[in-house]
């Protein structure tokens, strides 16, 4: 048994022994928990990943004449400036307002330069008042020239989390990077052994108040994050699903930028990549126990991502050594994996934290609160609209021809039913192609009568229950202007349109 | 060896690469190829005990033969080592070392570019 002074009072003295998670392990395994909780007396943990919801709040200072800035923009990215008359809030996963420029440089990257000391453009918008009389302002700052910049980031350190995979037959460009078509990849993001929380499951050691490493300097944890959750399900203590979160704040200005990146998820959006670590006290024996954990302990579920819900089906449990061997077993297939943190940047982190305290320059604090151990779920957010599914609006009759069908008799049905779109289907009534009226003009220009020759076979389909939002998204992104609906079977069951979905937007407007 | 073969438009009617195919039993696999009338340039993967002989060869038919080092390029710099790349390599030609490190075999990469896309900080660019 220990307390955090003791600790503290060794770590002056120069006589902690300080190891990191993974060393924790083997330590644990060779000498048992008991001898280990009487050895070591900190271990340290990190993490270095995307974690979206990262930010900073930057004060620039008043100007003569002032401004009262309503619109802030650095280097094309807004921040959010509804906060006094030069605050504002630089959230990480701003995109650039520039369309040229996007989600190549948004809010993580003005982070990253501001932190490497770069000059930032910065122009501001203003309504006029008495005392903030100025509308515009345009000038340059650097993380010298302001008052704060400090980083508070809402949810950091996710607690276990997801992995991805897409059934689906196309790429798919994710938060969980790019999903290969049929399995054809698995990512995971968590640092897994190394990891805070998963080090504390229980959140034993953490609180409010907590002085931790963030981004090369010290930080505080001053909360539970958003979405912290409680009721995972867990195993060897550790829950198996995203749970706790943490709320963190540190100092932009001594923040160095081999712990904190700004990078773009492809077609998905900037992120921040923050380094993160938390020293653990060993107190007692099984708090040694918690942080002994290793990555074959630490379990995890495998989510299709091919599925746009907030629900994904989940395609099989697995752990984080099976995920680091760098392939995975899925459906009999063997697919490789891609961590999306880096493991060698978190090793790095936990090293530079047990230096620190090594060293005499970091010391433990007390939490001042703890964090919430039970009933913390994560709501979802109700629309007050509900999504419309696309077997809403399938009323029209099905109209549909078959592959021997001569293209005379395909183009009379289209004029007939004053249709654009006809879903093709064999013998079996199942789905085999699709053919356009524009697919028979080109077979009348060019001469072809049979309709294999002229119809398209690789179908974009819709599901009757999907949202009709997922399938106007899929109309945009494939630049199409229907979709053959199909069930399970791969029979059709309609055809949903483009022009059924203006047209449903106009109705409920 | 991995090679860029650039083609002048006088050459291009020529069937060079089938001949050299013939004479020296070499295989010969095209990874890249966009040539025109105006010429062109593939980058190809040739390999059998007369590589050396088929190369003098096409140099000798025409074919100016650039040898390929390195298909892409990692900017340490700018690379931290996250690993998404790792899984999209359709060759496996990325791989994680011991130390954690990520490596790009450039003896198996056939510069397809899926990892310079997929890449949060373009930290891998393709060498011409």
């Amino acid at each position: 048994m220990k307390t955090i002074e003791e600790i503290n009072q060794k770590i002056k003295e120069g006589e902690a022994v300080v190891v990191t998670a993974a060393e924790m392990t083997q330590i644990v395994q060779q000498k048992g928990s008991k001898t280990a909780a009487q050895e070591i007396d900190v271990v340290t943990t990190g993490t270095f990943g995307a974690m979206c919801s990262s930010g900073a709040f930057l004060n620039f200072g008043h100007s003569d004449p002032p401004v009262k800035m309503t619109k802030t923009y650095l280097n094309g990215v807004e921040a959010y400036s509804g906060l006094a008359a030069v605050d504002s809030y630089l959230g990480a996963t701003q995109i650039n307002q520039n369309p040229d420029i996007g989600l190549d440089y948004g809010g993580a990257h003005v982070i990253e330069d501001l932190i490497r000391g770069k000059e930032i453009e910065l122009i501001a918008e203003a309504y006029g008042t008495d005392c903030y009389p100025l509308k515009k302002i345009k000038t340059h700052i650097n993380l010298d020239n302001i008052n704060q910049a400090t980083m508070i980031n809402p949810r950091n350190c996710y607690q276990n989390y997801a992995v991805a995979v897409n059934s689906t037959e196309e790429t798919l460009y994710t938060y969980m990077g790019t999903l290969l078509p049929n399995y054809g990849n698995v990512t995971y993001s968590s640092a897994g052994e190394l990891s805070p929380l998963l080090n504390d499951p229980y959140l034993q050691t953490l609180g409010v108040g907590s002085r931790i490493f963030l981004c090369g300097t010290e930080g505080y944890i001053i909360g539970e994050g958003t979405q912290h959750f409680t009721q995972a399900d867990r195993h060897k203590g550790v829950p198996v699903t995203p749970s706790g979160t943490l709320m963190l704040k540190g100092d932009l200005k001594k923040m160095n930028p081999d712990y904190v990146r700004g990078g773009t998820m492809p077609r998905y959006g900037p992120t921040l990549y923050v380094g993160a670590g938390v020293p653990i006290p060993i107190l007692n024996e099984e708090i040694a126990l918690r942080t002994a954990i290793s990555d074959e302990d630490i379990k995890c579920r495998i989510f299709d991502y091919g599925v746009p819900r907030r629900s994904r089906p989940v395609v099989k449990e697995t752990n984080y050594k099976e995920l680091k061997s760098g392939k995975i077993e899925i459906n009999g297939m063997e697919v490789p994996t891609s961590p999306l943190s880096s493991y060698k940047r978190a090793v790095l982190v936990a090293e530079e934290l047990k230096k620190w305290i090594e060293k005499g320059d970091f010391f433990l604090s007390s939490p001042v609160k703890m964090l919430p151990t039970q009933g913390q779920i994560v709501k979802p957010l109700n629309i007050s609209k509900p999504s419309k599914m696309v077997r809403d609006i399938e009323s029209k009759p099905v109209i549909i021809t078959h592959l021997t069908d001569p293209v005379k008799e395909v183009a009379l049905k289209l004029v007939e039913n004053n249709i654009n779109h006809l879903p093709v289907v064999d013998s079996n009534g199942r789905l085999a192609g699709i053919v356009t009226s524009w697919d028979i003009a080109d077979a009348v220009a060019r001469g072809k009568t049979k309709l294999e020759e002229v119809m398209t076979r690789k179908v974009i389909i819709a599901r009757e229950d999907e949202s009709v939002d997922i399938i106007a998204r899929r109309i945009d992104k494939h630049n199409i202007s229907g979709l053959p609906i199909v069930d399970k079977d791969s029979k059709v069951k309609g055809m949903i349109t483009a022009e059924d979905i203006s047209r449903l937007i106009g109705k409920n407007n | 060896m991995k090679a860029w073969l650039r083609f002048l438009p006088s050459i291009i009617n020529k069937s060079i690469i089938s001949d050299t195919m013939k004479l020296y039993d070499i295989d010969f696999n095209i990874l890249k190829a966009n040539i025109s009338p105006r010429g062109g340039k593939m980058l190809v993967d040739i390999s059998g005990p007369q590589e050396s002989e088929s190369i003098s060869f096409m140099e000798e038919k025409g074919i100016e033969v650039i040898p390929v080092l390195k298909v892409v390029k990692k900017d340490s710099e700018k690379c931290f080592e996250c690993g998404a790349c790792v899984s999209l390599c359709p060759v496996n030609a990325i791989a994680i070392m011991d130390d954690w490190d990520i490596d790009i075999d450039n003896q198996k990469c056939i510069g397809c570019g899926f990892c310079i896309s997929s890449c949060p900080t373009r930290a891998i660019s393709l060498m011409e």
